[in-house]
Formats: C-alpha cells, sequence, structure tokens
C-alpha cells in the first residue's frame, strides 16, 4: 500500500514538476555558494599548509643593511629560533624582451650549494641552477608567464649598474611569494615585477656583499613566542639597520591569501542563509498549495485507516524529493563555480598546485540545511494535513476572507482598478507569500549589485591614483640614495619634459601604544607628479615642518591633526624625533606619510639627497626615453603608469567579470525561479477566478492583467529594496575586507544599480510570460464546475 | 437608467437567436471517445424562458457551454443571430460573451477578493451598455449589501450578485447551469424569481440547466435531454411563478 503512496509521490511530482524544479534550483543556489564558499577554504587552506610545510616556509623575516655572515650565528642562539636562513635580496631592474619598459623586481641569493634551509623553492619548469654555474637565474613563474619566458630564454639584468645578460635555468614558485606583487601593491603586476634567484656568490660579488647578507628568515621552534623573539632579533640587529622583524601576520603574500580566505567565509555563511531560507518558504508554498488541492485526498486516506504519520511522511517525501534535487543541483554547482574561481585564483595565487579540493563536511552540511531549511517549510503544511478530520476535509474549503486592503482604507480606494484591488488584497491576505517573493526578489537584485560595486570601486582607486594622485608618466627609484646633482643627470634623458625629485626613507611612526613601519615619501611643496590630496581632493601644500599622513594611518594610530607623532628612522643615523601631525590626506592603497623633501633630508642630516625621481615625458620619444633608462646604472625600480594601468585593468576586469557572471547566473535563478513558483501558486489558486473572468468576458490579456497585476507589485518594492540590500551587501564586504594594504571605498553608480533593476526585471518578465501562457489552456469549462 | 429606459427592451417579438442543426460534440477519440452531443436540432428566440432537464451526462452543460462560446462543436452548424459560432475564433469569441451573454453557475464563481458591488463594476466598466451595478443589485434587492465580500455573504446572497453581475450588462442571453443546485429549497426559490424577474424584466432569452423537474413548470418551453439529443419537447401554455414551485 505504501508503495501506491509512493507511486501518488511520483505522479504529484511529474504534475508539479515545473515548481519542484523551481525550488530546487533556488535551494540549489545557496548550496552551490555554501559548498563553493567552503570548498575553497578548504582547497586554500590545505594547499597553503601543505605548501608552506612541504617548502619550509619561515616564520619570521627580517631586511637588515650589509651584515657579516657571522651574526646569524648569534641570532641562532636567541632563544626561541629554531633555523636561520641568510640571504642576499636586493632591488633590480631588468630588460626583457619585448616589454618596451625596463621592468623591476626582487633578487634573492640562493646557496651555493645545495637547498635553502628555508623558503625553498618548488622547481616547475627548466632545471635548478647547476654548481658552480655562473650567468644564470631563476624566475618566478608569475612574472615569467606573464612575459612567456622559457628556460633558455636570455633576459639582461642591471646588476648594481652593470648591465649582464642571464640564462633562465627555471622557472620556480617561492612560498614567500604565493601572491608576487611589487611591495604595496594591491593586485599584481605580473608583466612588469617579478622576482629572480640567482647564486649566492655571484650576486654577493655584484653587490660588495661577500660574506654578508641582508634579508634572514628564520622560523621558531615549537612553544616559543614570536613576539620575544622578533623583539631580541630587533635589538640585536638594530646596529645593521634591522628594520623591525616581522611574523607570517605582516607579511604580504601571506596577509593576501589570509584575507581570500576571510572573505570566503564570510560568502558561505551569509548569501545561501538567505537562498535557503527563500527555498524553504517556497517549499511551505508549494506544499500548502498541494495539501488544499488533496484535501479530499488525505480526507479519503485517512477514512480507509491511513494514520496521521503515514500521511506527515508521505508529504514529507515530496519535500525530500525537492532536497535531494536542490542538493544534487547545488552539489554539481558548486563543483562548477569553485573550479571556475580556482582558475581565478591562479591569476593570483601561486601555489604549485591549487586543485579544486571538494569539502565533503560542506556537503553534509548542505544536506542538512537543506533538509532542515525544507522541514521547516513544510511542516505547517504538514501539520495542517495531518490535523485535517476526514469529515472535514471531504468537504470544500470555505470561501477566503477578504478585507479592503489597507490602501484602500486610506480613502484613495476609488482611484483603484478592479485588477489593482484585486491583486492588493491578495497580498495583503497572504503576507508571507507575498513577503519570501519580495525578499527572494531583493536577494536577487542586491547580490547583482556587489561585483559591479568593485569594478566601480576599483576603478575609482585606480582614476584617483593615477590620474588625481599622480599625475607623472613614470618613476624610478635608486637603488641607493644619491646626491640631488643625479636629479640633472636624470633631467638629460631623452623626452622628459619635467623631472621631480623625491627622497624617502623607511621610518617606524609611533602614537601612545602603537606603531607603524613605512616609508615617508619626501616630495617638493607642491609638486606637480606625486600630489598629496586631502578629503576634499585638493591638493595640500607640504609644510616646511610636520608630517602629513593618510587618514587611514591616523586611523589606525588614533592620532589626530595637532598631536606629535614620534618618527624612527630605520636607517641611515637611526635618528628619533617628534614631529607634530600637521594634516590628513585621503588615499585608498597601504598606509602613507608625506613630508616636505627638505625636511626629510634635515631629519635624516645626510644632506640634499634623492632616492628617486618622477618623469612627465613627450609621448612620441617614449620609446626613446624607455630605452636610455634601460641602459642606466643605479636604478632600483621603474614603474610606468600606463601599463600599470593596463595590467590593473586586465587582471580586475578578468576577476571581476567572472564574479560578475556567477553572481549574474545566480540572480536570474533565483529571480525567474520565484516570480515563476508565485505565479504558479497564484494560477492554482485562482484559476477558477480567473476561469471566470475569462468568461464573463475577459480578454485573455486582461485577466493576464489580473494575475500580472500582483508580480509586478511585488517587483516594484522588491527592486528598490534590493538595491538598499545590496548596498548593505557591498558595504558589509568592503567593510570586513577592508586592511591597511588593501581597501575599496563604496562607490556606488547608478548604472549598476541600472543594471540590477534591469536584470531582475526581465528575468521576473520572462518567467511571468512562461506562466501566462499556461494562462492559454486554462480549462473554462472545468474550472467553472466545481470549487477546486 | 431609469425605469423607462429598461421598459423599450421588453416588447417581445419571436426573432430567433440561436439555430442549431445537428449540433455534435466529441470529446476523446478511439475507444475513450464520448459523444456529449450527438446531433442536436434547436431554435431559441428572444425573450423565451427555456428549461433544460436531463440525467447528469446527458449533454445539458455541454449544448449550455456551446452555446455560450465556452467550447465549439466538432460538427454541425451553430449561429447566433446569423454568427457562425462553430467558426469564431477566440476574439470574436470573448467579445460575444462580453457583450451578448450573462453567466450563472452552480457554486457562484464570485471573485472572492471584490465586493459586491465590485463583483458586478467588473463587468458594468467592460460592457458596450450596462447598467448602473448599484441598479443591478438593487434589482436583486442587496442593496444593502453592496460592501460586502463573498465570504460575508450568504449563499442565497452570493448566487443573487451572481445573477445581478449577470444581468448587469442586459445580455440579450442568461445562461443558468444548476443555479439552485448548492441550495436550500427556500433560497432556491428567491434565487429562481430573481432569474425569472430579470427574463421578464429585460425580456432576455434565459436558459437553465436543473436536474430538477419541479422547475420545468416555470418554464416557455422544456426540453427533455438524453444521450446527447433532445429527446422530447414540452411547451407549457402558462409559466407558473417561481415562487409558486415546491420540490
Amino acid at each position: 500500500m505504501i508503495s501506491l503512496l509512493n507511486r501518488k509521490l511520483w505522479r504529484d511530482l511529474r504534475r508539479m514538476k515545473g515548481q519542484a524544479i523551481a525550488v530546487s534550483l533556488v535551494m540549489a543556489c545557496g548550496l552551490a555558494m555554501m559548498i563553493m564558499a567552503r570548498s575553497l577554504i578548504h582547497s586554500l587552506k590545505s594547499t597553503q599548509l601543505e605548501y608552506y610545510e612541504s617548502n619550509r616556509f619561515a616564520d619570521i623575516f627580517v631586511q637588515v643593511r650589509r651584515t657579516p655572515n657571522s651574526m646569524t650565528t648569534r641570532v641562532a642562539q636567541i632563544p626561541g629560533v629554531a633555523v636561520v636562513q641568510a640571504s642576499v635580496s636586493v632591488q633590480i631592474t631588468l630588460d626583457v624582451p619585448g616589454l618596451d619598459e625596463p621592468a623591476s623586481g626582487l633578487m634573492r641569493s640562493l646557496p651555493d650549494q645545495g637547498m635553502p634551509e628555508l623558503n625553498r623553492l618548488f622547481l616547475r619548469e627548466g632545471r635548478w641552477l647547476g654548481p658552480g654555474a655562473r650567468g644564470e637565474v631563476l624566475v618566478g613563474e608569475a612574472f615569467a608567464n606573464a612575459n612567456r619566458l622559457k628556460p633558455g630564454d636570455s633576459i639582461a639584468i642591471l646588476l648594481n649598474g652593470r648591465r649582464l645578460n642571464f640564462r633562465i635555468a627555471g622557472i620556480v614558485l617561492s612560498p614567500e611569494f604565493v601572491f608576487e606583487s611589487r611591495p604595496g601593491s594591491a593586485l599584481p603586476d605580473n608583466r612588469s615585477y617579478g622576482i629572480f634567484w640567482m647564486p649566492y656568490s655571484e650576486l654577493a660579488a655584484a653587490f660588495d656583499m661577500d660574506g654578508a647578507f641582508n634579508f634572514l628568515a628564520l622560523t621558531i621552534s615549537p612553544g616559543a613566542v614570536e613576539r620575544s623573539v622578533t623583539a631580541a632579533l630587533d635589538r640585536l640587529l638594530a646596529p645593521h639597520g634591522g628594520r623591525s622583524s616581522f611574523g607570517r601576520s605582516d607579511h604580504p603574500s601571506h596577509v593576501r591569501v589570509t584575507d581570500e580566505i576571510r572573505v570566503l567565509q564570510i560568502l558561505s555563511i551569509g548569501f545561501p542563509l538567505v537562498f535557503l531560507s527563500v527555498a524553504a518558504f517556497m517549499t511551505n508554498a508549494v506544499l500548502s498549495r498541494l495539501v488544499a488541492l488533496q484535501r479530499e485526498q488525505i480526507a479519503i486516506l485517512k477514512a480507509f485507516g491511513f494514520s496521521n504519520s503515514e500521511i506527515a511522511s508521505h508529504y514529507m517525501k515530496f519535500a525530500l524529493v525537492i532536497v535531494v534535487g536542490g542538493t544534487l543541483f547545488g552539489g554539481v554547482g558548486g563543483v562548477f563555480l569553485g573550479r571556475q574561481l580556482v582558475g581565478m585564483y591562479h591569476m593570483f595565487f601561486r601555489f604549485p598546485e591549487l586543485a579544486f579540493r571538494f569539502d565533503y563536511s560542506a556537503l553534509v552540511l548542505a544536506i542538512f540545511v537543506s533538509t532542515g531549511a525544507a522541514i521547516l517549510g513544510v511542516f505547517s503544511a504538514i501539520r495542517r494535513a495531518a490535523n485535517l478530520p476526514p469529515a472535514e476535509a471531504m468537504r470544500p474549503e470555505p470561501p477566503a476572507n477578504y478585507r479592503p486592503a489597507f490602501v484602500e482604507r486610506t480613502g484613495i480606494g476609488h482611484l483603484l482598478s478592479h485588477s489593482f484591488r484585486i491583486a492588493i488584497r491578495n497580498l495583503e491576505r497572504k503576507p508571507m507569500q507575498a513577503f519570501f517573493t519580495v525578499s527572494g526578489l531583493a536577494l536577487a537584485t542586491g547580490i547583482l549589485i556587489v561585483p559591479n560595486c568593485f569594478r566601480d570601486g576599483v576603478e575609482h582607486v585606480l582614476g584617483f591614483q593615477w590620474d588625481v594622485v599622480q599625475r607623472q608618466d613614470m618613476s624610478i627609484g635608486l637603488i641607493e640614495p644619491d646626491s640631488l646633482k643625479a636629479s640633472y643627470a636624470l633631467r638629460q634623458l631623452p623626452g622628459a619634459i619635467s623631472v621631480e625629485p623625491f627622497r624617502n626613507t623607511m621610518v617606524r611612526i609611533h602614537f601612545g601604544h602603537t606603531h607603524r613601519q613605512l616609508g615617508i615619501q619626501g616630495l617638493p611643496a607642491n609638486g606637480r607628479h606625486s600630489r598629496v590630496i586631502d578629503s576634499n581632493s585638493h591638493q595640500v601644500s607640504l609644510p616646511a615642518e610636520g608630517l602629513i599622513v593618510s587618514s587611514k594611518l591616523a586611523d589606525v594610530l588614533g592620532a589626530r591633526v595637532g598631536d606629535a607623532l614620534v618618527v624612527e628612522v630605520l636607517e641611515g643615523k637611526r635618528p628619533i624625533r617628534t614631529i607634530p601631525l600637521v594634516g590628513l590626506s585621503e588615499d585608498f592603497a597601504g598606509i602613507a606619510a608625506y613630508m616636505d623633501m627638505q625636511a626629510v633630508n634635515r631629519l635624516l642630516g645626510e644632506g640634499d639627497v634623492i632616492s628617486g625621481a618622477s618623469f612627465s615625458v613627450n609621448n612620441a620619444r617614449r620609446s626613446e626615453f624607455l630605452t636610455a633608462l634601460k641602459t642606466l646604472p643605479r636604478i632600483g625600480w621603474v614603474v610606468v603608469k600606463e601599463s600599470l594601468r593596463a595590467n590593473f585593468k586586465q587582471t580586475t576586469a578578468a576577476s571581476i567579470n567572472l564574479l560578475q557572471t556567477l553572481y549574474l547566473i545566480l540572480a536570474t535563478i533565483v529571480a525567474f525561479g520565484v516570480v515563476y513558483n508565485n505565479a504558479r501558486i497564484s494560477l492554482a489558486e485562482r484559476a477558477r477566478e480567473l476561469a471566470t473572468l475569462r468568461v464573463i468576458g475577459f480578454s485573455r490579456r486582461e485577466v493576464g492583467a489580473v494575475l500580472v497585476t500582483e508580480l509586478v507589485i511585488l517587483s516594484l518594492i522588491a527592486v528598490p529594496l534590493g538595491m538598499l540590500i545590496g548596498t548593505g551587501f557591498a558595504t558589509f564586504i568592503l567593510q570586513a575586507v577592508n586592511t591597511e594594504t588593501v581597501r575599496l571605498p563604496l562607490v556606488l553608480t547608478a548604472s549598476n544599480y541600472a543594471f540590477a533593476a534591469l536584470t531582475v526585471t526581465i528575468a521576473s518578465t520572462l518567467s511571468a510570460l512562461v506562466v501566462l501562457r499556461l494562462l492559454n489552456h486554462l480549462n473554462l469549462v472545468g474550472a467553472l464546475k466545481a470549487p477546486e | 437608467m431609469t425605469r423607462d429606459a429598461l421598459e423599450i427592451r421588453l416588447p417581445r417579438s419571436t426573432q430567433t437567436l440561436f439555430r442549431a442543426r445537428g449540433l455534435t460534440k466529441v470529446y476523446g477519440m478511439g475507444e475513450t471517445e464520448v459523444r456529449a452531443l450527438a446531433g442536436v436540432d434547436l431554435d431559441l428566440a428572444e425573450g423565451e424562458l427555456v428549461v433544460l432537464l436531463g440525467p447528469s451526462g446527458s449533454g445539458k452543460t455541454t449544448l449550455l457551454n456551446n452555446l455560450g462560446g465556452l467550447d465549439v462543436p466538432t460538427s454541425g452548424e451553430l449561429s447566433y443571430r446569423g454568427m457562425d459560432l462553430t467558426s469564431a475564433d477566440e476574439a470574436q469569441l470573448t467579445r460575444y460573451r462580453r457583450d451578448s451573454v450573462g453567466f450563472i453557475f452552480q457554486f457562484y464563481n464570485l471573485i472572492p477578493s471584490l465586493t459586491a458591488l465590485e463583483n458586478v463594476a467588473l463587468i458594468t466598466e467592460i460592457a458596450r451598455d450596462p447598467m448602473p451595478a448599484e441598479q443591478a443589485l438593487e434589482m436583486m434587492h442587496l442593496g444593502g449589501r453592496l460592501d460586502h465580500f463573498p465570504a460575508q455573504l450568504s449563499g442565497g446572497e452570493q448566487q443573487r450578485v451572481a445573477i445581478a453581475r449577470a444581468i448587469a450588462k442586459r445580455p440579450e442571453v442568461l445562461l443558468c447551469d444548476e443555479p439552485t443546485g448548492a441550495l436550500d429549497i427556500r433560497t432556491g426559490i428567491v434565487v429562481l424569481e430573481a432569474i425569472e424577474r430579470a427574463n421578464r424584466e429585460l425580456g432576455t432569452l434565459t436558459v437553465l440547466i436543473t436536474h430538477n423537474a419541479a422547475m420545468a413548470d416555470m418554464a416557455d418551453r422544456v426540453l427533455y435531454f438524453s444521450d446527447g439529443r433532445v429527446h422530447r419537447e414540452h411547451r407549457n401554455a402558462s409559466r407558473a411563478p417561481a415562487n409558486s414551485l415546491n420540490w
């Protein structure tokens, strides 16, 4: 007998397949997002952990000036230090075939013999450096890929002013550079910035570092406290310019991966929760409808002696089929989305192998959550079915109770058309159905706002950074600070229209108990290249004394204009001075501090020196300028604004397009599914009413209008609400990912809102049209025969 | 609309409104084929009150649906005032129902979310030459229930609202399918009086389906249906008033 009930179940399902699929799909959207995000967290975390362990990623890092190798023994004696790895680390520029401008990068030394103890490389392609080989380098994968470099290719590198040709032995990865980017840069710029490795003896010889090092990485023994080790290390290395050691939590590459995992964690909870609530309600609506339709069948089953629990489990199975469908779709969808996003992570994160790893616990959780949602959704409907006394159930339901809607009670009722009255009275009678339809549509609108908000934010930052703040065409940094005279030589470069020197220096700024390490930018007082901009977008003239910092830094330090900041210079004579905070600047990437260039030089007490310069260049003579630049000695780095901008655009466009597509798919499914379900239920519940209208002389179009008016009203409420929700989502996510290194302003554009509204409107309209087609098949005679 | 205006339409002619010849309706195919109408020949004239009597499945409702433009016959001729209803398209049939036909159903079929007045006004807004909705309800003695929703009305009241809705457009044809089927006898009589009154005062051709042989007395003509055909026809010498009926 039970098997006959099951047969009934399948037939009911087949009859309601459209709605069952719609509910399953909305549920699947929530589950897919959850499975995707949790699997990505799992993939990133486990890959990161394995990579760090197998390649012995260090715990603490410190940059120093030239320090004799013997010092490593003393470092190793610091309590808590396990393994010490010393190397030479220098800024270089290089000439890459096919790249107009000089690229820049970081060159690290590798032991002449064997593997380094820490931060071991992973060989992707080619071979390791041969023992005693000269003229060979290993290249980081991101740079190699971006510039299509292969083992055996040759590149020209300027090593301490000497241009030398190197052969690429191999393409490698390093746990230190999972996120391979220019220091302080929010997005990777792999075409013009790369990481390189060469043998110690060769690099040390070129930079006069024989028997010495300038970069230390170390691990701490289990149980040791990182903070006490860094404090001891800083004390020990202070005479050697130890610029404040830092742990993994300040390691730029590590922080980027960690930030990403945090965003995923937010995604894995927030969105799925809302999707699943909507799906739970849709399940409820579909089942309530089914139970209402099958009142008499339920009564007959009961009259034949089926127990309440048998009937409850029969309808529960209906919900479970939807859950199984949703989980299946959601699982497949989650894996699909996850694989797409892993593909995107390959653009940013370099792991030996970042494969999509399915988080099975997410699947279990998904089944658990969606079953819970479905049970919650069907509970009241099933209880109604089970509690129905057989005799009562065999009678048709009494006519529904209505009353004038709230809008009419305000006294404007006479202005409303009949179909509008029917619509608002229906909505008021079933507020929960209206609420969840509005929620679903609002959610669909809201999630569309998010990726475009990122896009507009990035665009705003780039525009601000490169059109307002940095007006130069390119900037160069010298390997070592040089006298002001050097800038006269730079002025002679072909095509240089104007040159502005700058003097940057590493400092630690203290205020109260907080401190931050960063570079002070010493600029001309009213520079026309690198400008300091306040919150009103006006240029700030740098005063002869005093410090201007970015508002983010002031925030972090808890300092206000007028406060005295303690500035500890981390190079040269390492002076410590108290300098007043005289103003705040606006910027979006990192934290920054600005001073008048001469004030910086006074602070350092090294006379008139510069550490680099910015240029505006005659566009017609651009390539001439770049070629000349490539031959210039003593240049540590070069930034060409246009290529940086192009690279940024390419990377952000690719990743934001992917996110947009994903969210577009989800939003369309939800909008379509929610409207379809709502319209189908209205159609089923009101078949008699609509058929009556047709019979008494309403055209199809007029009857369709009665059905659609309700959806139009709901959409008109949902879309603006969705814009608000989307703004909230975007604000929340941006705040959650807002760090000292990367932050995006909340930029909300009319086109963003319009796109979201239009997409949801189109999806809803198409969905409503599908249901309206069913109206054409409405059986006029059958619908009139008997109630239900 | 005044009483005088109503009177103008009262003079009776015997012009034929419907003409059916060999009307056949077949549902399904092959083994499941059901001949709901098996060759009906029939003429229905203006102002007549015709009662269709017959057992379930004898084809009464199918005939009514065909007359009302809800269904099209499989074969045979069916015309209304010379308009061929068998070949009319969807839009023409909608137009025909809107302008010429009033329907009354067993289960009233009111729009539950609209009040009595609004249910009637729904039609008067789209009809060609309607009477005011209030007047139609007044005719049904429902002047005091204008703002009540269907759920607040008794079955008899709901059916009278349905009649008001059907006659408000001044239809030439009133088609009633078991209008008292869901009502007790006292309420049923009130509803029949209302139908009778609409037929008399508006001169509307009224076709009334029933299982109840007692209602035959109120008709001008009685058609006995069986097996999809008009089996027998009887013309009453005089119509008995609805309030004299008993069952």
